[in-house]
């Protein structure tokens, strides 16, 4: 008698790794033996379950990565990305948070180099539309607590997410995001940061002008008004605070003000 | 909640109350797709229930908790956990139950089930319902498990009959007495998926009316229908695959009038899960279901008379 | 702690706010409107199903086809009609800045 942890374990290891042969105390129809070198195509039905639905998971949480490398690519990288990262949480919404890194060093991508920033873009987004929930301050709440504040302390939305990247993220992202013909498009030169943030029931994707990653990051690390615009300013002397307040503001951005 | 109120009503249009949670109409319902979001809150049609898989709605908030809780406000509700792995060798995830606890408290299901499955290995999850060999061993976890279970969300939890695509020369026991026993010893109700039945029955070779002529009727709270697909196996003979991406096969509805005759009018879902179709052509699914519980109605009324 | 830290004095940080707000004000006025249709956000397909594949030959289980190609397959998708620039600074100045909207 096989302890069941153990056919399980079996399973589980045939399951993933494609290549191995069908574990031992498998029966087919009518009790006939199927245990063999090769994997018989009932037991490949769980295989491509697992496959097919995660690869599913991938494509609809990164769709532009998807459409920049085409269906083939991704459907072979995510393969490889779930055999080496299975989900670890019967959650699947939480799945995919390593995906971007995997990409980095996914080599057969290396043609595409901002394949990884978009695919970060996209996790901030997803993270961005399951977030908790709050609400965020109207400007008359705004104008009243705020002004006269020495060190103001600014709490951002649960949802903010800031990405910072060496390609024009947010324009490719846009670009291949919409529907219809691929038009060739020569990409802006230098970089582009983005702020994700979902202030009521829409992810809005934005870019972040000059120095401001450096401020939204510090704020939502805690850091004071004052210790967040000295610390953009260091990156980008031209930072301009009222702009990028403004910009918090009109995103919806803002929970709290102390 | 204590058990005894859980009774199945045999018969009875009004399903048991599970949860404690208000009752589960003895109708139609279908899983509530985010396709078919705005068709409900825009129409909010006759329909009796909806039934959503726990796991989609675990995110921390967000418009799946804002649409959730309008269907909510206007219908009964059926939780279907998809991930919990009671069929494993392995503890339950203790995390993973707090979280199903949190759904229940926050919408107040009619129903609670799960699967006769398991999805995780060590830390690995599967995402896929595994099959389990029926035998003495695996028999007493998963009545450890559903106890774990019904003691965690204070309520009494239906386990549903899996689609397999291969057995295990360890099982000692047949599927039906299998669940009877795990009745037995846990009180817990049953999710007869009639579709599974068929497909099993298909695969393994076997007859779905003994299946579901011996299978204890009165334990069940639920049914599900949904549509499969034909492949092969390696002998070319016929291999179905559960896929609930199309209508219900007429087969299937045919052993459906079959199970009702067993066990009354229930709660019956309509599982259309991949290839989602329009509002209106699963409404219409829904409906027939609708006429085969009013058709069982009528000639039970006949009968009686 | 550079110089930077003195120039922006509490009262700056004040005022900086104060305009914020003013500049705030006048872009919300022209932005507004949540249409009814918006009000519950996007609906994205939750992923995890109690529904098997399609089969025994997609994706998943046709290892061969993918894995066994993998580091033959090039990408074709919506990149290859994108072109970075040829001198890249690399550097963080981006264009077309859309916050704050202008
Ligand atoms: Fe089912």
């Amino acid at each position: 008698m096989i302890p069941f942890s153990d056919i399980e374990r079996d399973f589980a290891w045939a399951v993933l790794d494609g290549e191995a042969s069908v574990p031992g105390p498998l029966v087919g129809k009518s009790g006939r033996a199927t245990s063999g070198k090769t994997v018989t195509r009932s037991f490949a039905v769980y295989q491509n379950n697992v496959y097919a639905s995660l690869i599913d998971a991938l494509a609809s949480r990164f769709p532009v990565t998807a459409r920049l490398v085409g269906e083939e690519f991704f459907q072979a990288m995510a393969r490889i990305y779930i055999g080496c990262e299975p989900p670890r949480s019967a959650v699947l919404l939480r799945y995919g948070t390593s995906f971007p890194d995997f990409v980095v060093q996914f080599s057969p991508a290396g043609s595409v180099p901002y394949l990884a920033d978009v695919a970060r873009l996209e996790w901030a987004w997803h993270a961005a539309y399951h977030s908790a929930d709050a609400t965020q301050l109207t400007l008359a709440e705004l104008t009243e607590a705020g002004p006269d504040a020495e060190d103001i302390t600014i709490s951002l939305h649960p949802s903010l997410g800031v990405v910072r990247a060496p390609f024009p993220v947010v324009t490719i992202w846009q670009i291949s995001g919409r529907e219809g013909k691929d038009e060739p498009t020569q990409l802006p030169d230098g970089g582009e940061d983005a702020l994700v943030v979902r202030p009521k029931l829409d992810v809005e994707v934005r870019r972040l002008p000059e120095g401001g990653a450096v401020f939204v990051l510090a704020l939502k690390g805690g850091a004071t008004l004052q210790e967040a615009a000295s610390s953009a300013m260091q990156e980008a002397p031209a930072f301009d605070l009222k702009a990028n307040l403004a910009g918090l503001i009109t995103s919806g951005a803002i929970v709290s003000v102390r | 909640m204590d058990q005894a109120t859980a009774q199945v009503t045999a018969n009875g249009v009004i399903a048991q109350n599970l949860t404690g949670n208000g009752p589960m109409p003895s109708r139609a319902g279908v899983g509530l797709k985010p396709e078919h979001y705005r068709d409900i809150l825009d129409a909010s049609p006759d329909i009796g229930w909806f039934e959503i898989h726990a796991e989609n709605y675990m995110g921390d908030g967000g418009p799946p908790h804002a649409y959730l809780t309008a269907v909510r406000e206007r219908y009964p509700l059926s939780l279907h956990g998809v991930g919990l792995s009671i069929g494993g060798a392995g503890p339950l995830d203790k995390n993973h139950l707090a979280r199903l606890k949190a759904l229940v408290d926050r919408y107040q299901p009619a129903l609670f089930s799960e699967h006769l499955a398991w999805s995780s290995h060590d830390t690995v999850y599967l995402n896929d319902l595994l099959p389990l060999p029926y035998m003495e061993e695996t028999l007493a976890t998963v009545c450890a498990h559903i106890d774990e279970v019904q003691e965690a969300l204070q309520c009494q939890m239906l386990l549903e009959n899996p689609s397999t695509y291969v057995a295990f020369a360890e099982t000692s026991m047949s599927e039906v007495e299998f669940l009877r026993e795990v009745v037995r010893r846990t009180g817990c109700g049953l999710l007869l998926d009639v579709s599974n039945v068929f497909v099993q029955a298909t695969n393994h070779g076997f007859s779905a009316s003994d299946y579901l002529d011996s299978f204890p009727a009165e334990h069940v709270g639920e049914i599900h229908l949904g549509g499969h697909a034909e492949d092969s196996d390696d002998d070319g003979e016929a291999l179905l695959i559960d896929d609930h991406g199309r209508g219900v096969a007429d087969s299937v509805w045919a052993l459906y009038s079959r199970a009702l005759s067993r066990t009354g009018p229930k709660p019956t879902l309509i599982e259309w899960d991949n290839d989602v179709p329009s509002w209106p052509v699963l409404f219409a699914e829904a409906k027939r279901a609708d006429a085969v519980i009013a058709d069982r109605r009528s000639n039970r009324v006949r009968v009686s008379a | 702690m550079t110089a930077h830290t003195k120039k922006i004095s509490g009262l700056a940080i004040g005022c900086s706010f104060a305009a914020a707000l003013g500049m705030a004000a006048s872009s919300q006025s022209t932005t507004a409107a949540d249409g009814v249709e918006k009000c519950y956000g996007v609906a994205k397909a939750g992923e995890n199903d109690c529904a098997a594949g399609k089969g025994t030959s997609c994706a998943g289980t046709s290892k061969i086809d993918y894995q066994g190609n993998a580091w033959k397959l090039v990408p074709k998708g919506t990149c290859e009609t994108m072109e970075l620039p040829d001198t890249r600074k690399g550097s963080l100045e981006a264009v077309d800045r859309d916050l704050p909207p202008a």
